[in-house]
């Protein structure tokens, strides 16, 4: 696939480069290949060096405060240029005010400090690739198996085979009181194995063992974009126990694929949100 | 006891009455200083040994190599002075800042520009669209300062000027105002930041190429040693290479560096070491690391005072004393809770004042999203007050001198920076390694190091990467009236038909005429003011003759 070029441009006259040149690099990183500007930069400069190189997006930064000014002219000059398939976007110190502002003039996000620059980059890539219809193809696969989930009538009793005989590793034990469950994780490797136990008979678990006896539950893959990854399975035609992802262990945002589109498996994915409070 | 022992301790003798004699002409705060508990705290607490190490490594403070600080009393004598830096919109509305902050207890003045008059554009320039105004006061001609500096006695208040390309201009104009009057350019006392260097390397508000700009600072050099003795020519600084991202020992060694390509600059102009060198002054940044930051101030004093003494022989004490303003990290601030800022600017302030800062500005919590406001001003001026009135830890001289970690810590950097020098005097001294870009590599990829580890989560970041909160409550921020563009080229405008323009065409056309040549440029920029001649235009010239710097 094309690699994605982009500009990173400094409009205005503040010299404060610390974030562009930090970006730039981070985006280089995720396989981009960047054009930095330099500073001040007028938009007449930008626009005219955005065509010339043929980027895909411009990621501008003004940390002086003239964005108000500046990132809608420059947006409107790439209309004028018929080169408005360009995406904009934005950063720098901005406040949060200004923003559906700037996003009213056509720059497409704008990232405030504390912003991962990962974020950054998968913004730019998905943008790129709706805007080239090759949405499918933003995503990549889930991660690695996050863990396996085993269904048990009591914790207390199931405990003892995996801690004492097969020594591995009691993480946590945690109620889930939205699946009506208590859980117990045990650190295997990368991954980890989760014990279940219901919390009482309303508990999908205790259908589960009333159904099929304790034993393995479901799997659950680590995966990003969990919102846009459940879209593009139901776009599939992939049936859904969850549409939107809910609050599971360790407060990861979770949704499960129904059996029925899996050949009988019981799938979860998992998001664990890195900024996650503990 | 050793000969050399009593040797130090006649030394201790000596110091201890050279402090006697300065107590009698600048008392201390209070006639004795005592904990909670009753205990007498000494003015300098140290070992009951005086040993060769310590006497070279520390010594007292007042006393060459000035580890433990520049004055024998320290803040027993005097707290350091309080100076936010606050500047935006037009001249009045700043003006107004500053009365305020006077009126709250502040002890000076520190001026932010905006970015046009910074970079020596007039508000009616096509480059200056949407900046003016916004990161400081907007200056275009001596109309403006005047207009800055109402009813503000320059004679009692000192002044710090954060300008660089164009510092002689600002300079002419703070002369010229005070001069209106009735104060003597001998009387008035400040601080231009003057310090190009660092602007290529890390800030940005660059204009002339490094030769020519090395020109107007010496210039500058020379003028003030002879007419403006108590202004600070230059503020040699750190605090941008850090923000950019340096680690402490590079913020350290390459404002350092720095500072001996500017007096290699000034001796090569003809200046004798002792005629400008005290008049030199330093800017650092207060970050994080609390006891690296203390060990960062405490080495700085000795490695300058080493470099002064045995590099350039300077004699008189006040060359080979550092001073030093800091300014706690901007870039620590996170936008998210806004509020735990204010803690953060609490521990960087207190490693400052714990390294012997001479004056001071903390950060207002709401700086990663906007200019502060007049109530975040106010926190962030408390935040100094209470440290100095409140926490007792200016009861005694450097009190963390002697700390096993601290000294350590201190004995390192040193080394560190003066490997920094070793290499930087290699490559052909500061000026030839900026134009190489090799400060600027170091610190990016310093940067992007520090970034990989917030992202990984391996370094913390309370509020952004850790404990963060669903729903961020949005602040109150401060606003620039989107008007003031506008209403400042009127004014330009109107004063532009006002001046005699052709005293003005005939003052530049001399300037020209000086840039030309190798005459000091300062009385010349001096003359231009006076006559109304406008930041821009008298850049213009400047950029006519001397070029422009396009990065590296």
């Amino acid at each position: 696939m094309k690699k994605i070029r982009v500009l990173i441009a400094k409009p205005g006259l503040d010299g404060h480069d610390r974030g562009a040149l930090v970006v730039a690099q981070a985006l280089r990183d995720y396989g981009m290949e960047v054009i930095y500007t330099g500073l001040r930069q007028t938009p007449q400069q930008i626009v005219a060096a955005a065509i010339q190189e043929d980027v895909d997006a411009i990621g501008l930064s003004c940390l002086s405060g003239a964005h108000n000014e500046l990132f809608p002219e420059i947006v409107s000059m790439l209309k004028d240029r018929e080169a408005e398939d360009i995406i904009v976007v934005g950063g720098g110190v901005i406040p949060w005010e200004d923003i559906p502002f700037l996003e009213s003039k056509g720059v497409q996000k704008v990232f405030t400090p504390g912003t991962p620059t990962k974020e950054t980059a998968i913004f730019i890539e998905k943008a790129v690739r709706e805007r080239d219809g090759l949405s499918e193809e933003v995503y990549t696969p889930p991660k690695k198996i996050d863990h396996i989930g085993i269904a048990v009538s009591s914790l207390e009793q199931a405990l003892p085979f995996y801690v004492d005989s097969l020594h591995l590793q009691l993480e946590a034990i945690e109620e889930v009181p939205s699946e009506k469950v208590k859980i117990a994780f045990l650190k295997i490797g990368e991954s980890k194995i989760e014990l279940l136990e219901p919390l009482n008979d309303e508990s999908p678990i205790a259908s589960f063992i009333e159904k099929r006896g304790e034993g393995i539950h479901h799997i659950a893959l680590s995966s990003d974009n969990i919102e846009d990854r459940l879209q593009e399975l139901s776009e599939r035609g992939i049936k859904l126990i969850h549409e939107k992802p809910v609050k599971g262990a360790g407060g990861a945002n979770i949704a499960f694929l129904h059996p029925k589109s899996a050949g009988g498996v019981l799938y979860e994915l998992c998001e664990k949100d890195t900024k996650e409070a503990e | 006891m050793t000969t050399d022992q009593k040797d130090f301790q006649k030394q201790f003798e000596e110091w201890k009455a050279l402090t006697e004699k300065l107590l009698n002409k600048f008392p201390e705060k209070k006639e004795e200083f005592v904990t909670s508990s009753g205990i007498e705290i000494d003015r300098l607490a140290h070992p009951n040994v005086l040993d060769e190490t310590y006497m070279k490594k520390l010594g007292f403070p007042g006393q060459y190599p000035y580890t433990r600080g520049i004055q024998p009393t320290m803040y027993r004598g005097r707290t350091w002075t309080m100076r936010q830096y606050a500047g935006f919109g037009s001249a009045e509305e700043t003006n107004s800042r500053f009365r305020y902050l006077l009126d709250q207890g502040q002890t000076g003045l520190s001026v932010a520009f905006d970015l046009p008059t910074q970079i020596g554009y007039d508000s009616d320039d096509m480059m200056a669209k949407g900046e003016v105004g916004k990161v400081g006061v907007a200056i275009d001609s001596l109309d403006d300062m005047e207009a800055l500096l109402k009813d503000i006695p320059l004679d009692k208040v000192s002044t710090s000027m954060t300008i660089n390309a164009p510092a002689a201009v600002l300079l002419a104009m703070y002369i010229a105002v005070a001069e209106k009057q009735g104060v003597s350019q001998s009387e008035i006392s400040g601080t231009i930041q003057n310090d190009i260097l660092k602007e290529y390397i890390a800030r940005g508000t660059y204009i002339f190429p490094p030769k020519p700009s090395m020109r107007l600072i010496t210039d500058i050099f020379a003028y003030c040693a002879e007419h403006v003795p108590r202004w600070n020519t230059i503020s040699i600084s750190g605090y941008h290479i850090r923000e950019a991202g340096s680690t402490a020992s590079q913020e350290l060694a390459f404002t350092i560096a720095n500072g001996i390509a500017y007096v290699d600059a000034a001796i090569e102009a003809g200046l004798a070491v002792d005629d400008f060198a005290p008049r030199l002054a330093f800017f650092f940044n207060g970050h994080n690391q609390f006891l690296e930051e203390v060990a960062k101030f405490r080495a700085a004093r000795r490695i300058w005072s080493k470099i002064m003494k045995e590099r350039y022989g300077a004699k008189k004490a006040k060359s080979l004393q550092l001073r030093f303003h800091t300014q706690v990290a901007g870039s620590t601030l996170t936008a998210q809770q806004p509020d735990n800022n204010i803690v953060r600017v609490t521990i960087q302030a207190l490693a400052a004042v714990l390294g012997g800062t001479q004056s001071l500005h903390t950060n207002a919590k709401d700086e990663a999203l906007a200019l502060p406001t007049e109530d975040s001003a106010r926190i962030a001026l408390r935040t100094q007050q209470i440290i100095a009135n409140e926490s007792g830890v200016t009861d005694t001289v450097d009190p963390l001198g002697g700390s096993y970690y601290i000294e350590k810590l201190t004995d390192e950097l040193e080394e560190y920076v003066f490997n920094y020098i070793e290499k930087i005097d290699d490559m052909g001294g500061a000026v030839s390694a900026v134009e190489q870009g090799y400060m600027q590599r170091e610190i990016h990829q310093a940067a992007y190091e520090t970034q990989k580890k917030i992202e990984s989560g391996e370094e913390i970041v309370v509020g952004m990467n850790k404990y963060t909160l669903e729903d961020e409550p949005k602040p109150e921020l401060h606003r620039i009236d989107p008007e003031l563009q506008r209403k400042q080229i009127e004014k330009l405008t109107e004063l532009r038909s006002r001046r005699d323009s052709s005293r003005v065409s005939a003052r530049l056309a001399e300037l020209k005429e000086g840039a030309k040549g190798d005459a000091n440029l300062m009385p010349l920029i001096l003359e231009c003011v006076k006559d109304y001649c406008t930041v821009g235009e008298i850049c213009g010239v400047l950029r006519e003759e001397f070029g422009e710097y396009t990065g590296v």
